[in-house]
């Protein structure tokens, strides 16, 4: 038998089907995804559906002091594969030990507290046809610009039914949209000798606007022009504006370890009501902002989602927790158990990967730091880093780092001539008292950005590691 | 599970509805499985790859690829995607051929090493991970070690309307240890990976010497300095080499970014990039390689193209259509990342070919600089010619010797810079070819291997 989806919530069908005299869950996803991928105004492939439906069991066996987990992912929704999937989940639980006594499911994804939107009502309804238009948005502005082309993109647009069942009776689903956006803009032509600029846009939203598809474009012309004039910064260690796009890259790969569980199980995450960051500096976990792209009325394993302070006024406060790492220490799971991390390329296909901790949006609360010229203005000298090459952040020892791919000097308080190459970098949190770029916030801006899983404003750190000529 | 041939004749029935439509399609369909254990201080944790099966079916409509894909390999499920297909078709009037050459290869290849890694069970893989955390734990400052041993096969069935069909099986074998070294709130860790096609013979060096090598070098690191900043002689090993030969090259030589032109190499092919002994290649027939294909995804045999040959810049990976546009050859480069991916230009095994030198020879050439060891990452910047290397630690040279660890750092340059540059290629006996993971942007992730042996040159690094 193969489950139908004309007859409810994937989960719930392979639930009906299930015999395991253990806990267990089951997290299923039905997913279509809709391609446009195109160099300058010619369309290079059209691509859907891609049609993609599957599960993952997860079963829980006691061993004594610890518990045994053994998880198996199928897109094979057959009876013959469904049992495979539990005898494999079984013989996987008899070997997997963690160190938690026992595993408390959710009987229900409640209360949940709000119903943040989610769904892209009209990409769910045409996506196709509403990909296309927002590629043609997108490259309208691009028409009559002398010298500058979107060279390389891709709008890649998931819509997504996941659904979640368990044998504490728990049975919850819900809908989302999610949006890959790609896009490589060159500038090039004019004086011989200047090679071509690019500013490489990396993105993920949950709603498709053709409306404000091209508002941007200017932004990312200029960058893109600037980098081919732009030379390399000073070595030094000097003040940085890191905008929201920076610090996207950074902190939630970071924060999202060392303030977890899972840094709490190895010894390395921050006492609470220690000094691990400027006065300045909050940090909070918000799984309930309006089209974030991990924003979802419960977590990937059902738990009710929720906000949480991690750092406030500088001081460690909460840790987050999913339902193994909560058992372990004596916490209830905060609701950030969540799949499709890693560098898999699975990301969109969460049923293939087990939960692990990690933040839902990472938020800065603002500061009264003013916009980035005023940032500028209280750094004095230094420089604003636009776009890192990648930040490599590494969660265990917090270093991260790149190359600089475009920014600009800060000079006498303005920001100035486009910088391009060299690197900056540091640890971006540290044991109280050792220097980190969390402690070493001066100013934090009052506008905050949505940058992937990211929310909050740029901030001047004084000083990181430049490296340049 | 299943096996991509149970569902042949149905792919068979698809192709041959969608000829009836289109000068042109073709087939991906793909199975996998593989198992995968990993041992910490605090949890054993054995996991299945997911048991992914699905498949691409792709059609020319005149002036651009259609495609779509579906996990559902029963001829209904086929069905689906032959229908939306031939809706995408009623809107393009136009009946032509696609560009290029297609492939016409008929093959069946798979990986048969004398001991597949599934022989050893989860039972083996657990018992070897185990032995390996408590060789790194027992090391003094060592908080915690990460070991992880995996095997994942995977078959792909390719067929075309020009009558290719070709079968592979690959198995990939991948070891990994990471320890972690924690002193007064200070956390540094380093690691060593290794892996590639065949049986468990790429475990062979999760030993109790080389574990404990990783241990110290990770305790090292708590009282280490950080690296210098700014412009230095640089000194690669092995592994950072085949990064700089992926990231920082071989992406610009993906020739669907010279039809883009979006690439800083298209305007100097056939020119002197480097010094006479440097030569760099993709290689997706490298014996082992971890990125080793028998065919590419459309029906291509993996194949050795020269990239750099003695210095000169002279070759391209291409894919049919690349190759109809610039007058060459397709080079068996064109992969997708799995069924739910569109085919690009991807590179298999890249890497710097060795050179003359000892690594005694190069400390005393280089005089000063830092040796970066132990890359953990690189980023691409195809258009721009920039280059970014991480690495877990370093070692000072000074005065033609080799002195302290410093810790973490990230290598910038131009690469063309740092190509002229390059004052010397270690011998042959250091070369080794590394597992990795590439992406195609910042999508589409796949098996790809990078190697070489000791490279010195002279860029800018800093802390990272």
């Amino acid at each position: 038998m193969t489950p139908d989806a004309s007859s409810g919530p994937l989960a719930a069908q392979v639930a009906e089907r299930l015999r395991a005299d253990a806990p267990w869950e089951v997290f299923a996803e039905r997913l279509r995804r809709y391609e446009v991928h195109f160099n300058g105004p010619v369309v290079e492939v059209v691509r859907g559906p891609l049609l993609v439906e599957g599960f993952g069991i997860r079963l829980f066996r006691p061993h004594g002091e610890q518990i045994g987990t053994g998880f198996r992912a199928t897109t094979d929704l057959g009876d013959a594969a469904l049992a495979r999937a539990i005898a494999s989940a079984e013989s996987i639980a008899t070997r997997s030990f963690f160190p938690a006594k026992s595993i408390a499911l959710p009987a229900t994804a409640g209360p949940i507290s709000s119903d943040p939107p989610i769904v892209d009502a009209a990409l769910w309804a045409n996506p196709m046809r509403r990909v296309e238009e927002y590629v043609a948005a997108l490259l309208d502005p691009f028409e009559g610009l002398p010298n500058v082309v979107p060279s390389f993109g891709s709008v890649r647009a998931t819509l997504a039914e996941t659904s979640i069942a368990n044998s504490a009776g728990l049975r919850a689903h819900y809908r989302h949209t999610t949006a890959d956006l790609e896009v490589a803009v060159k500038a090039f032509g004019g004086p011989e000798g200047a090679p071509p600029g690019e500013y490489w846009v990396n993105d993920r939203v949950r709603r498709l606007d053709p409306a404000a598809a091209g508002r941007p474009v200017a932004d990312w012309t200029r960058w893109a022009q600037d980098a081919r004039r732009a030379h390399p910064p000073t070595t030094g260690e000097l003040p940085v504006i890191l905008p929201a796009g920076v610090l996207a890259g950074i902190l939630p790969t970071v924060i999202g370890f060392r303030c977890s569980g899972q840094a709490r199980l190895r010894g390395i995450a921050p006492e609470p009501g220690t000094s691990v960051a400027a006065p300045t500096v909050t940090l909070w976990d918000d799984a309930t902002l309006p089209w974030a792209p991990n924003t979802a009325p419960f977590d990937d394993e059902g738990t009710a989602s929720g906000r949480r302070a991690l750092i406030e006024g500088g001081v460690a406060r909460s840790l987050l927790y999913d339902l193994l790492h909560g058992s372990a220490l004596g916490s209830a799971s905060t609701g950030n158990g969540l799949r499709g991390r890693g560098f898999t390329g699975r990301d969109w296909m969460r049923f293939t990967g087990e939960p692990t901790v990690g933040t839902s949006t990472l938020v800065l609360s603002p500061g009264a730091g003013g916009t980035d010229a005023e940032l500028a203005e209280a750094a004095g000298e230094g420089i604003l880093v636009r776009q890192l090459g990648w930040a490599s952040p590494d969660p265990m020892s917090g270093a991260f780092g790149g190359e600089i791919r475009i920014g600009y000097k800060i000079q006498h308080g303005t920001i100035g001539e486009p910088i391009r190459g060299g690197t900056v970098g540091g640890v971006a949190i540290s044991a109280p008292g050792a220097p980190s770029l969390l402690a070493r916030v001066a100013a934090i801006g009052s506008t905050s950005e949505l940058a992937d899983d990211f929310y909050g404003p740029s901030m001047l750190v004084r000083p990181l590691s430049v490296a340049g000529a | 599970m299943a096996s991509v041939r149970d569902y042949e004749s149905d792919i068979d029935h698809l192709l041959a509805r969608l000829e009836r439509r289109a000068a042109f399609a073709d087939i991906l369909a793909q199975c996998g499985r593989g198992e995968m254990v990993r041992v910490d201080r605090q949890a054993t944790r054995a996991s299945s790859s997911p048991e992914m099966q699905g498949a691409a079916v792709r059609v020319w409509a005149g002036t651009k690829w259609v495609e779509a894909a579906t996990s559902d390999l029963t001829l209904a499920g086929l069905e689906v995607v032959a229908d939306a297909l031939e809706r995408a078709l009623e809107s393009d009037a136009v009946r032509s051929d696609p560009p290029g050459e297609a492939a016409t290869t008929a093959g069946n290849s798979l990986t048969d090493p004398p001991h597949p890694a599934a022989e050893l069970g989860f039972e083996g893989m657990i018992r070897l991970a185990k032995d390996v955390r408590d060789w790194s734990t027992e090391i003094p400052s060592i908080r915690d070690s990460i070991a992880t041993i995996g095997w994942h096969d995977e078959e792909r069935l390719y067929v075309n309307t020009a009558g290719a069909r070709c079968y592979q099986s690959i198995s990939r074998v991948r070891g990994s240890v990471a320890a972690v070294a924690v002193e007064s709130g200070k956390v540094e860790f380093d690691f060593r990976s290794e892996g590639g096609v065949g049986g468990i013979e790429w475990l062979d060096f999760l030993s109790e010497e080389n574990v404990r090598a990783v241990a110290e070098s990770a305790r090292s690191l708590l009282t280490a300095p950080t690296p210098p900043t700014g412009p230095v002689n640089v000194l690669l090993d092995p592994g950072v080499t085949g990064i700089f030969a992926h990231e920082s090259f071989g992406h610009g030589t993906e020739a669907d970014q010279f039809v883009r032109d979006r690439s800083y190499l298209k305007p100097i092919l056939g020119q002197p990039v480097g010094p006479e002994f440097l030569t760099i290649v993709d290689n997706g027939a490298y014996p082992g390689g971890w990125g080793s294909i028998y065919y590419d995804d459309e029906g291509h045999s993996g194949q050795r193209t020269v990239l750099v040959d003695r210095g000169r810049f002279v070759g391209a990976l291409h894919d049919r259509e690349t190759a109809a546009v610039l007058r060459a050859t397709a080079t068996g480069n064109t992969r997708r990342s799995d069924f739910t991916g569109r085919p690009f230009v991807r590179m298999t095994n890249t890497y710097v070919e060795p050179g003359d030198w000892s690594l005694d020879e190069l400390v005393k050439e280089a005089k000063d600089g830092v040796l970066l060891e132990h890359a953990s990452s690189g980023i691409e910047d195809p258009l721009g010619g920039q280059m970014q290397l991480k690495v877990q630690r370093g070692r000072l040279i000074e005065r033609g010797e080799l002195t302290q660890a410093v810790t973490s750092m990230a290598l910038s340059g131009r690469v063309l810079d740092f190509l002229r540059g390059i004052r010397g290629i270690g011998k042959s006996e250091a070369f080794s070819v590394h597992p990795g993971f590439c992406g195609k942007g910042h999508s589409d992730i796949l098996p790809a291997g990078t190697g070489g042996s000791y490279l010195l040159s002279s860029a800018v690094v800093g802390p990272a």
